[in-house]
């Protein structure tokens, strides 16, 4: 198990931080040893790891005296730790469960908003073909429930007119591991089709009738490399990373979108109405907007509305104020990571949750 | 001093007890549930289910112009996962054991003196080996062999035998009423590569126990069997007999060691929770399904179904380690050195 040490790892990886910093590490120095740094700790899902991590390296060359650590130990295991209050935030792929928010002291106690969004894209391995190939989401379910077997099927066929598709059996690749791209995934397929949610059914783990397991995207992403005729499911900025080939997914207005972080953020601002709160959690696969992608969803942060986990007034500001520009002027480092900013009706949305935050009942400073 | 060390030796061996009891207390509500169905039972869905409710003759129950839902809560069973232990492990022992008794033969009785310390410390320095060290290798390097050219090879070669292609290469699944058979593809991440990887980290400690075992068969015993006559084969087939309890414990120590793998295994067993008859498909074994689902086992009932499949690993490992020491230590005196 993973846990979170707030006192030596937290300062080790913050002066790593800040030694790749450079010329402001002296100043660095000096207000460390003023006493007036601050450590926040959070945990939990991996997918937007890479995103948090870029966040608190940014974050900390602004104000050196805060030191952020976040953990990448799962959305189960962050969920887990803000309900225990080992850290301050937690991260989570999937929105809390009504069971997890009881734990956590039902959902007056806490805070939860999206920081940004993802596509999960249809990757295949397919020798000599020209071209993107284009799905549908029955299409998509089909294949994986083992109904459309092959690549030259009548379905696949019907949506890619002039493309010619080889006679290989097509091997679904998918997660072995519990993740947060299986859950936007499986959840997409449930609305295209009701014997996909009936028989497979959604989950960051679920059990699949046929085809071959990878462990992470990168495991996926390897077995579809060797597999002749095999098509995963990976995030969008990993396939974009590693140049993978991935096709075109229809919409819920009926057009064939490709994903990226434009289209990924489309999906977001159609669920906007969706939302309101304290726990901004909103579905948005399969929304409509004519260039919203449809395989998509938040990751989210969490933290409890009165902050009084943590050890001082202090404390609590420095945190709001680390969400107000991670939710803000943050978003930037989002579009460079390949993750889809917050659209801006989603922005002030969330501005009204960040607003609610206190500090055992005394108001703190947001948005200044 | 004394009471120091009575204390370490105490201290360790309320570390084992406070495992089990720590284990069993997370693994509760899943032993609870499903009982000894858990060993027995293929299923394993961590997710939730929901289907139409169907009436007692299979009708889809409709009310107020809608279909009444149920959910089906998730199910867990360890079967596939102790199926891929098993055979990736004895698949493992098949492969390790008579290069490890060749190898032990030699370095006892062939091997020329002042090459003996060298090769021992080699086939022992294949024990220090990371583990994730093996499963790269075994992903980068071994996998890509097997898939271009050892599982083709052994495709061309054996397909022909009636039977075999049928076992090995191809799979049936019924869907509904139809039968679909396909060919498995040839990936490199199987039963198979899981094994031979198995086979190369248990190499060294069955080599070098049964070194020190063969080393051990007394100088009268040899010089008898040739003093009859026998061929340098038939003598060495005879110090095997001799120490066959010890050599034995030997192998079921390389077994505590297979069955208990994990990073390695993950990264080349391709980790699908099935029972699939051929050794070319992707299987799992119980410590991979633990690597691969632990971080994100956000339910308690799945939480507590691994920390079960942990129990039952811990306690089958503890069972083949009782074992091997006492073939090994307990029966052949002189071999307690082995340790």
């Amino acid at each position: 198990m993973n846990l979170i040490s707030r006192g030596t790892s937290a300062v080790a990886c913050a002066a790593s931080l800040l030694l790749a910093a450079g010329p402001l590490t002296g100043a660095v120095g000096v207000e460390a040893a003023g006493g007036a740094d601050i450590r926040l700790a959070g945990s939990g899902a991996s997918f937007p790891a890479p995103f948090y991590k870029r966040l608190v390296a940014e974050y900390q060359q602004l104000h050196p005296n805060i030191l952020i650590d976040y953990a990448s130990i799962g959305s189960g295991g962050g969920i887990k730790n803000i309900t225990d209050k080992t850290v301050d935030f937690a991260g989570s792929d999937a929105p809390m469960s009504k069971k997890e928010l009881e734990a956590a002291g039902g959902s007056d106690n806490l805070i939860e908003i999206p920081s940004c969004a993802g596509g999960v894209v249809p990757t295949y391995n397919l020798p000599g073909v020209k071209g993107d190939i284009r799905f549908t989401g029955e299409l998509l379910a089909d294949i994986y429930m083992g109904k459309v077997t092959r690549w030259n099927d009548r379905a696949i066929a019907s949506l890619n007119h002039g493309l010619s598709l080889p006679d290989t059996a097509i091997t679904p690749v998918w997660r072995t591991d519990g993740s947060g791209t299986t859950f936007i995934f499986t959840n997409y397929l449930a609305t295209q089709s009701e014997e996909f949610t009936s028989t497979i059914g959604m989950g960051k783990q679920v059990k699949w009738p046929l085809g071959q397991g990878g462990k992470g995207n990168e495991g996926v992403t390897a077995v579809v490399q060797k597999t002749p005729g095999a098509l995963g499911y990976v995030e969008q900025g990993y396939a974009d990373n590693n140049d993978l080939a991935y096709g075109y997914v229809q919409n819920r207005d009926g057009n064939m979108v490709k994903a990226s972080p434009e289209s990924v953020s489309m999906a977001g601002a159609g669920a906007v109405s969706q939302m309101s709160g304290a726990i901004l959690a909103a579905d948005i696969w399969n929304q409509p907007g004519s260039d919203a992608y449809p395989i998509a969803s938040f990751t989210y942060l969490i933290v409890y509305r009165d902050l009084n986990n943590l050890e001082s007034k202090q404390e609590a500001q420095a945190l709001v104020d680390f969400l107000w520009w991670a939710t803000h002027e943050g978003q930037k480092f989002a579009e460079e990571l390949d993750y889809a900013p917050l659209a801006e009706p989603v922005q002030k949305k969330v501005e009204g949750a960040l607003r609610m935050l206190t500090y055992k009942g005394e108001r703190l400073n947001v948005g200044q | 001093m004394a009471g120091l060390a009575r204390m370490g030796a105490v201290s360790i061996l309320m570390m084992l007890a406070a495992l089990l009891v720590v284990l069993s207390i997370a693994a509760w509500p899943s032993i609870e549930e499903y009982g000894l169905k858990f060993l027995v039972s293929t299923d394993w869905r961590p997710n939730e289910l929901n289907v139409p409710m169907k009436d007692a003759a299979g009708r889809v129950i409709i009310e107020d112009g809608e279909v009444v839902m149920e959910t089906i809560p998730p199910s867990f069973g360890a079967l596939p996962v102790i199926y891929g232990t098993a055979v990736s492990s004895l698949l493992a022992l098949l492969i390790a054991v008579p290069l490890s008794f060749g190898a032990a033969l030699f370095l006892v009785r062939l091997c020329p003196r002042r090459l003996i310390g060298s090769i021992s410390f080699l086939v022992e320095f294949l024990a220090a080996i990371p583990s994730i060290a093996y499963g790269m290798w075994g992903l980068f390097v071994l996998g890509p062999v097997m898939q271009n050219y050892i599982e083709p090879g052994l495709h061309a070669a054996l397909s022909w035998i009636p039977g075999v292609n049928a076992w090995l290469f191809e799979d049936t699944v019924r869907r509904g009423s139809t039968v679909v058979t396909s060919e498995i593809p040839l990936t490199g991440s199987d039963m198979f590569t899981g094994g031979v990887v198995l086979a190369i980290m248990i190499l060294p400690i069955i080599t070098a126990i049964s070194r020190d075992v063969l080393k051990n068969v007394p100088r009268a015993q040899i010089e008898g069997t040739l003093a009859l006559g026998a061929t340098w084969w038939q003598s060495s087939w005879e110090m095997l007999r001799y120490s066959r309890s010890a050599l034995f414990g030997a192998v079921m120590l390389g077994l505590a060691r297979a069955s208990g793998e994990t990073m390695a295994i993950t990264m080349v067993i391709g980790n699908n929770n099935q029972i699939n008859p051929s050794l070319f498909a992707p299987a799992q074994t119980m410590s991979s399904l633990l690597a691969n689902e632990f971080a994100e086992a956000s339910t308690e009932i799945h939480r507590a179904a691994l920390c079960e499949v942990a129990l039952i690993l811990l306690i089958m490992s503890l069972l083949f380690n009782v074992v091997a020491r006492w073939l090994v230590v307990g029966k052949g005196s002189r071999t307690a050195a082995a340790f």
